[in-house]
């Protein structure tokens, strides 16, 4: 078992699931390939979940379930999206109940509980309309008030798991006069409304997800109890921005699992593939190729996990928090597939073949990441209306704002200190301009020059390491600089430019994680995390995106992680900076065992 | 423009007091101070003439979006120096009732008398707002020279 106690889920959950390359395993590349191909929902698997008591994990402890920590869940639900993420997809709808443990009271939290932990519940979230997407205010499903309750009307859609889910968690406009105060929360529970008042549209046709239920859901005068509203009256917005502080936070976890899958196979296929009298993996490009992607996840990793402590740490962050991730990982992780495609060559393209095909379900699964739960611009719209409060205060840092900044900073990125509960209740529409990870990079710095006088620590990289850090915090200060001193405007009509300058805020950003990282978990994280190299390599790249190359790196780094690679997947170890030990394949000896077991029992 | 204290002065004519010319404004009290301060952002920010701005027309009829108004509480803490419901301009969507609602369950009394005592200006002391009067056509623009410079 992993020495950090939050991965023992995910690794318990990884064991009992099975290598995915063996086809008897549970969620087999061979069965989910199979399942795609049939555009079929996958039933069992969700129901093999179930009984593996997954859905405890959605439940929070003072409910009676298992959710104590979001690092713990984001490290579990990439173990099964590594599989599939048309199950991990159709699963994690149960991340919608956040919502309940959010804004719920006592009794409508109880009852969740109690539709998924017995009855095997799960919901869908039905915000989106053909008219409308990322437009909440714009919603067009009505909900009249009528004694006693409400009249919905209207139609949402395409909803993930509309027909196949017990509860619709629905936005509807409670007030005509429009404005953000004019939507509120339904949590509609299918058994306890009138079947004549609604109706499921039909399967819909994606590209990726096949076998998902996309469909959606229709309501015609259909009366809903004032029970089923969550939260006050007119409070539909304000919730449903929040929930997506912590939905958009995890959606991180489907791109990397969709990340280790794709550079797992690539590089098998590169080390077995034979050109020019070598292998694959020994011509360089492809070669850098794979280092890179493997780079890549570890950034995103240090982005990914910073993102969920946070929630505990700094919940009145997460307006901010859950932006740096749902753009930064998604989108890099897409960039990753999309360049290791190039070494699969004609077999990217291939619905069959090397490990079933899997490579090309990847590319179609993780395709739609960076679409819901937010878009990629629409997270970065966010940002641009945020970040001169984010540059102002951080201009106004003082001795007490160090002295808090330090300590969250300690507690959000050690991996071993426990983490608090995380308090839902403190989740804010804005972050009064708080941003402790790139507010704190001087922290990190100064810890940087004091480890000048430890000899545990190569003299070379550390002088790198201060290089690197130093220029990210002049990026950091000429940008804020400019935004001090600048116009701002509100509204829709931003510019492309500084569509530009948000990326760049969450490139700092991502660096600025992997710094802290790296300060705060040297001594947890095994050899070749604590020496380095990795971290000075992650910050060159970073910067590289508008820094032309310094040559600050030599080739030896290089040629160290691209070991480091190879000896995970001899290992079978999970490509992170928490290598989990994956699903072994039963040696040749358990399968003959396990096959006369099977004539035996028929 | 309408600058009046809703329950005070009904009927006196401030009109003349419009925020055409800022330096000119005369501030009677807290409430009014707010009302000129959010008037005077919301007209630059949005590039609209002050004098057509309404204090008791919701502030969606100008423009200004849901997340936007998040965002404008922001800049009225750094000005009245206390944390503020960040939903407050969607709980009390016009100008009218915010001034009104912060008076009442606020202590602003201190940043609002420093500020009217200097006249309104533009609600903050700091160099953004007056590059942000002065930049208002090009807004944000520019930028991409600046900071890609390397
Ligand atoms: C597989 C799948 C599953 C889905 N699951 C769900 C679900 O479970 N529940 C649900 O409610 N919805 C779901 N959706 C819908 C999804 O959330 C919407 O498609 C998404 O919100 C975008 O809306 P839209 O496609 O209508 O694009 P629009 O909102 O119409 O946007 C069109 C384009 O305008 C531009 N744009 C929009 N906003 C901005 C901005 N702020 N700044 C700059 N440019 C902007 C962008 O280029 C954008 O792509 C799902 C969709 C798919 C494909």
């Amino acid at each position: 078992m992993h020495q950090l106690k939050q991965y023992w889920v995910a690794e318990a959950l990884e064991k009992d699931l099975g290598d995915p390359t063996q086809p008897e395993s549970v969620m087999s590349f061979k069965s989910v390939m199979e399942l795609d191909e049939r555009e079929e929902f996958p039933e069992k698997d969700v129901e093999w979940l179930y009984n593996w008591n997954l859905h405890h994990y959605h439940i929070p402890v003072e409910y009676g379930g298992e959710l104590k920590s979001y690092e713990e869940f984001v490290a579990f639900v990439r173990v099964l999206s590594r599989r599939d993420l048309t199950t991990s997809i159709t699963f994690s709808t149960l991340f919608w109940s956040g919502l309940v443990w959010m804004a719920g009271t006592h009794e409508q939290k109880q009852k969740l509980a109690k539709f998924i932990k017995d009855k095997h519940g799960a919901m869908c979230l039905a915000y989106s309309e053909r008219a409308h997407g990322s437009d909440l205010v714009a919603s067009d499903v009505q909900a009249t008030k009528v004694p006693g309750g409400y009249l919905l009307n209207g139609e949402k859609w395409p909803i993930n798991r509309a027909t196949i889910s017990g509860i619709s968690v629905v936005l509807a406009k409670t007030d005509d006069s429009g404005g953000a105060r004019s939507l509120s929360l339904f949590v509609v529970d299918k058994s306890e409304i009138d079947p004549a008042g609604y109706s499921n549209l039909p399967k819909i046709k994606t590209l990726g997800i096949r076998g998902s239920d996309m469909s959606g859901i229709r309501f015609d005068n259909c009366f809903v109890p004032e029970e089923m509203r969550l939260g006050q009256e007119g409070a539909g917005l304000e919730l449903g921005l929040k929930g997506f502080h912590l939905t958009r936070t995890l959606c991180a976890a489907f791109s990397l699992g969709s990340a280790d899958t794709a550079l797992r196979t690539v590089l098998k296929f590169s080390l077995g593939r034979k050109l020019y009298g070598k292998t694959v993996f020994d011509i360089p490009h492809p070669r850098t190729t794979l280092v890179d992607a493997f780079l890549d996840i570890l950034v995103c990793d240090c982005v990914t996990i910073a993102g969920a402590r946070s929630f505990h740490v700094a919940p009145e962050q997460s307006s901010v928090s859950s932006i740096f991730v749902k753009y930064f990982v998604p989108v890099t992780v897409e960039k990753l597939v999309q360049n290791l495609s190039v070494i699969l060559g004609a077999r990217f393209y291939l619905r069959e073949g090397h490990d079933e095909g899997i490579f090309q379900k990847v590319v179609r699964d993780n395709a739609i990441i960076s679409v819901f739960d937010g878009s990629t611009v629409v997270n970065l719209h966010a940002l641009i209306l945020q970040l001169r409060q984010m540059a102002k205060y951080r201009a106004k840092r003082n001795a007490a704002t160090y002295e808090g900044l330090r300590s969250r900073l300690e507690t959000r990125f050690s991996l071993e200190a426990p983490l608090p509960p995380c308090e839902r209740a403190k989740f804010e529409l804005f972050s009064r301009g708080c941003d402790d990870v790139l507010q704190g990079l001087e922290i990190s710095l100064e810890h940087l020059y004091d480890l000048k006088t430890d000899s545990s620590v190569d003299a070379e990289v550390l002088q790198k390491l201060i290089t690197l850090t130093s220029a990210v915090l002049e990026e950091l200060d000429a940008q804020d600089e400019f935004l001090a001193s600048s116009g701002f405007e509100f509204g829709h009509d931003q510019s492309p430019e500084l569509f530009e300058l948000a990326k760049k805020y969450c490139t700092l950003h991502a660096a600025a994680a992997c710094v802290h990282m790296w300060i705060y978990n040297r001594k947890v994280l095994g050899d070749f995390f604590a020496k380095g190299e990795w971290l000075a390599i992650c910050l060159n790249r970073l910067l590289m995106t508008f820094r032309p190359s310094s040559g600050i790196i030599p080739s030896i780094y290089i040629e160290n992680v691209a070991q480091e690679l190879l000896k995970l997947d001899r290992e079978n170890k999970m490509f992170s900076i928490v290598p989990l030990q994956l699903a072994q394949a039963p040696s040749p000896e358990e399968k003959t065992h396990a096959a006369s077991e099977l004539q035996l029992q028929a | 423009m309408q600058l009046q204290n809703s329950s005070s002065k009904p009927s006196e004519d401030l009109s003349k007091n419009n925020l055409q010319d800022e330096n000119m404004i005369v501030e009677n009290s807290p409430a009014e101070a707010i009302q000129s301060w959010l008037v005077t952002k919301l007209s630059k920010q949005l590039s609209l003439n002050a004098k057509t701005i309404d204090v008791r027309e919701p502030l969606t009829r100008y423009g200004l979006d849901s997340i936007d108004a998040v965002t404008l509480v922001g800049d009225l803490e750094d000005w009245l120096g206390c944390e503020l419901p960040s939903t407050l301009l969607w709980d009390y969507p016009t100008i009218e009732k915010s001034a009104e609602y912060l008076v009442k369950e606020f202590d602003v009394s201190a940043a609002v008398s420093s500020v009217a005592s200097s006249n309104v200006k533009d609600a903050s002391d700091d160099k953004t707002e007056k590059v942000e009067a002065s930049s208002k056509s090009s807004g944000w623009g520019g930028l991409w020279n600046r900071i890609s410079g390397s």
